[in-house]
């Protein structure tokens, strides 16, 4: 199916643009459980979704068929117009789709930028660190995200929680994804921290990245999402613009359903 | 004074080497050597035989120890360390003695029965899932078991220098009265710090060690980083075995048991953490050499060889609080 068949397709004609993702009809069981039950979920360019829902509401599990940690049972996946199958972390990594999880995203007893460059460093004759360049792209970077971390040799475990976002989301920006995939970033964080990791998400957007901006927390992605995704028992109950909706309505659909 | 200006970069490192850990632990051998130095009779702690005879039996432990504490690094135990080392004696004694096969020949075999058993204890830790404790308990049985199996308990007869004494003499000879096995230990201690800290395998030793989860959803692939792991320690075990059985001119039941204890004591003497991630290749070479100036020190001041593990064992407890108790306040 080429893109504009695509589009008239689903008779969307509120997107203008080719949407860089496209999830069509995706059904996930575990077990009797249907954890994601027919959903259509869209992202477009540039574009910053908070995929909004309470815990246990299919979000986590629709991201990670995204991701590639699961697989669908049923549905398919288009990334920009093209159908993809996505198996497995590298496979969605390979399509410049990368994911931040809170709790894995950094290893605490391991400096900045030996963080930054995990699994991909950059190497001089066989196989050995070029320690200079990795240091000096990893500070140009976290500058250019106006963090200011004091040396990029320090540990993981001495930077605040909202710093080791923004270390990690710096990482992805590095590699050039297409899409960022934000699981919970502003759990157990401090306001000002929040503010902080949003300021991050701004930057990703900036450089034309989109964003899913994963949070039970409507607060915290308000400010900045573009569009709103709910999601109750498995299925997406509201898809809606920002300048279609109001904070008082999001916050109805996710309490109701 | 113009003379005591030293530049800024080197000033850095000298800041970061005073502070470092090693740095304790160096202090601490330090500290040791000249309470030895006085309690020792006639002073023969600092006697040059008794240096090379700390040399000596402290790298056979040395070369097993590094390799360890790289895998503790990585965050996985091995508890068949003594076990490996004694079979694979057996195997170089057998081999050359019985079997009649070269010196070259039967050292490649006994490095690569190393590298298996090493691969063993990787494979079965990964592929099944299970702590690296009870897998290499089991195969700590096992291995030593084989040597029953094959020795029924006696000692093989191992003496190269019957063939080539070139042989005997790159093992445990000396340069310039540094024993070789003390050259061994240091040029295996600088290959692994080289490459945990300047390669980038190290880098996926440390990640895979610090988080794992992270590590994998970076793409590194943490089953194999783990497996290269245990066939170094397999390798080097083997290597120590064949270093250890030319030194005793034979291979014994007993032999290496009791070494995983002391070689996990040392590395954590050396700053390893037990919970992976955090830990350095210098730190465990100091350690070995804190646990073999104790035990060298208490012989030669008369202290019953006994109590050499009570003495052990109350410092690992004690390095262990104070390495806490540093931490803690460069924290705050």
């Amino acid at each position: 199916m080429s893109a504009v068949e695509n589009r008239f397709a689903t008779g969307d004609m509120e997107m203008e643009k080719q949407p860089l993702v496209e999830m069509k009809n995706i059904h996930k069981y575990f077990g009797k459980i249907r954890a994601v039950n027919g959903v259509n979920f869209k992202i477009g360019q540039a574009e910053i979704v908070g995929l909004i829902g309470d815990n246990g509401a299919g979000k986590s599990t629709l991201i990670k068929i995204l991701s590639g940690y699961h697989r669908a049972d049923e549905g398919e996946i288009f990334v920009e117009g093209e159908k993809v199958e996505i198996n497995s972390p590298k496979d969605a990594r390979k399509l410049r789709i990368e994911t931040v999880y809170q709790d894995r995203a950094l290893v605490d007893q391991m400096s900045v930028t030996r963080n930054i460059f995990m699994g991909r460093e950059i190497v001089k004759n066989w196989g050995f660190l070029d320690r200079n360049k990795m240091n000096e792209e990893s500070s140009s970077i976290l500058d250019g995200m106006g963090l200011s971390i004091k040396s990029t040799d320090a540990d993981v475990k001495f930077l605040s929680g909202g710093e080791k976002q923004g270390v990690a989301i710096a990482r992805i920006m590095y590699f050039k994804a297409k899409l960022v995939i934000l699981d919970e970033p502003t759990m157990a964080l401090s306001i000002k921290e929040v503010q902080r990791v949003l300021e991050f998400v701004r930057a990703l957007k900036k450089e034309g990245i989109s964003v899913v901006f994963i949070t039970h927390n409507l607060y915290h992605v308000y400010p900045i999402a573009d569009r709103f995704c709910v999601m109750t028992r498995g299925k997406v109950v509201k898809d809606v613009k920002k300048e279609n909706t109001s904070l008082d309505e999001l916050v109805e659909a996710v309490i109701s359903g | 004074m113009k003379s005591l200006r030293i530049p800024p970069k080197w000033q850095s490192l000298v800041r970061k080497g005073v502070y470092s850990r090693e740095f304790g632990i160096f202090l601490t051998l330090i500290a040791l050597s000249t309470f030895f130095y006085f309690t020792s009779r006639r002073h023969s702690f600092v006697s040059v035989i008794n240096i090379q005879t700390i040399l000596k039996i402290g790298s056979e432990l040395g070369i097993v120890t590094v390799g360890v504490a790289m895998l503790m690094i990585c965050g996985e135990f091995d508890l068949s360390v003594g076990s490996m080392l004694g079979f694979s004696a057996l195997v170089m004694s057998s081999l050359y003695s019985k079997s009649g096969l070269s010196l070259p020949l039967a050292l490649f075999i006994t490095l690569c029965v190393g590298a298996f058993m090493g691969a063993v204890n990787g494979l079965v830790t990964v592929k099944f899932g299970i702590p690296s404790f009870i897998t290499t308990l089991g195969t700590m049985m096992w291995w030593r078991g084989m040597v029953y199996v094959f020795s029924a308990g006696f000692p093989t007869i191992f003496r190269p220098e019957e063939t080539s004494p070139l042989f005997k003499s790159i093992f445990v000879g000396n340069v310039e009265g540094v024993p070789c096995q003390f050259v061994w230990f240091t040029i295996f201690t600088i290959i692994l710090a080289v490459m945990l800290n300047y390669h980038k395998f190290g880098n996926h030793v440390f990640a895979t060690g610090g988080n794992k989860e992270a590590a994998r959803a970076m793409g590194i692939n943490t089953d194999l980083t783990k497996v290269i792991c245990f066939v170094v320690v397999g390798v080097l075990c083997a290597f120590a075995g064949v270093v250890q059985s030319t030194r005793a001119r034979g291979a014994y039941a007993l032999q290496g048991s009791g070494i995983e204890m002391e070689t996990i004591a040392s590395t954590v003497i050396g700053g390893t953490s037990l919970f992976g991630g955090v830990g350095t290749i210098l730190g465990a070479f100091l350690g070995v050499l804190v646990l073999e100036v104790i035990s060298s020190g208490l012989i030669t001041s008369g202290v019953s060889g006994y109590w050499f593990r009570c003495v052990i064992g109350v410092t690992v407890i004690g390095i262990v609080i104070a390495n806490i108790m540093i931490e803690r306040r460069r924290r705050s």
